[in-house]
């Protein structure tokens, strides 16, 4: 028992530091759609982490498979919940970073057409 | 789908989520799967899109894979995280998909969303919009390993016969 409670504990806090990880992300990168990768971390792989970390805890009996199955709904409904915010933030006409750069570029052109016309 | 199908795999589904074997917590369950496959049955006559659901194991091969890849991914944006995100180029792509079977584009889609790195953005019949942190990922995707794996563990129907 003693081994698969270490085991375990490893899994769960390496699960916690991306977790955690996954956080400072969200607050160190420039715009939204870097922010979702960040958070995306957290989603993923810290979840599947600390999922196996509590399957190592469990006497293997109906509590196994019920953190089976909540991992399986969160592998299906994380990524579809990224993509929707994505998704909406994209038709609602959120630019990315490089398309916003750009576009202050050409604003700036203009501008200094618009005063050179003049 | 065989509705008698359903019966099975709800009644199990309810005994794995209760694990409670009194008569009356089981009849309960039995009345439950009832109604859903009630429902379902109602519904298929609405639903235009029908589809099989796929009981091919290949999804067990595949999820290995899938999980080695967000392993690597992950590693590589939480370094990126707490290195410095100044080195960021973020990257918009369009990804093709003809070579992605119909019905696993949906897979494919949440598939490159769940590793890290890489997020769908907008898809459509011909190809995926994707949004990459590094231009590096877009690379590798239009390198097309995921896109192989998938299409060689579910080949088109048409070809498979």
């Amino acid at each position: 028992m003693l081994v698969l409670d270490i085991v375990s504990s490893i899994l769960l806090m390496t699960g916690i530091f991306f977790g955690f990880s996954g956080a400072v992300g969200l607050f160190r990168f420039p715009d939204f759609f870097t922010r979702v990768h960040a958070a995306s971390i957290t989603d993923s792989i810290a979840v599947i982490l600390i999922i196996a970390g509590l399957l190592l805890q469990t006497s293997f009996d109906l509590n196994t498979a019920k953190l089976m199955f909540i991992l399986m709904f969160l592998m299906i409904t994380s990524p579809t919940a990224s993509h929707a915010l994505a998704k909406s933030a994209r038709h609602g006409g959120l630019l990315t970073l490089g398309e916003s750069k750009q576009q202050q570029k050409q604003q700036k052109e203009q501008m200094q057409q618009q005063e050179a016309g003049q | 789908m065989h509705l008698g199908l359903w019966v099975v795999v709800l009644s199990l589904f309810w005994l794995l989520l209760s694990g409670y074997m009194q008569p009356m917590l089981l009849s309960f369950g039995a009345i439950s799967v009832l109604l859903v496959v009630l429902v379902i049955k109602r519904m298929a006559n609405v639903d235009q899109e029908l589809k099989q659901v796929d009981f091919r194991l290949s999804i067990f091969r595949y999820l290995p894979w899938l999980l080695k890849e967000i392993m690597s991914s992950s590693f590589h944006v939480t370094k990126l995280i707490w290195s410095s995100p100044k080195d960021l180029s973020p990257t918009l792509a369009k990804i093709s998909l003809k070579n992605i079977p119909k019905e696993k584009r949906v897979l494919y889609a949440n598939s490159i969303t769940l590793t890290p790195g890489t997020l769908s953005l907008d898809i459509n019949k011909h190809e995926i919009t994707v949004h990459a942190l590094e231009a590096a990922s877009v690379d590798e995707l239009n390198e097309g390993a995921m896109e192989r794996k998938i299409a060689g563990l579910w080949p088109k129907k048409g070809e498979e016969k």
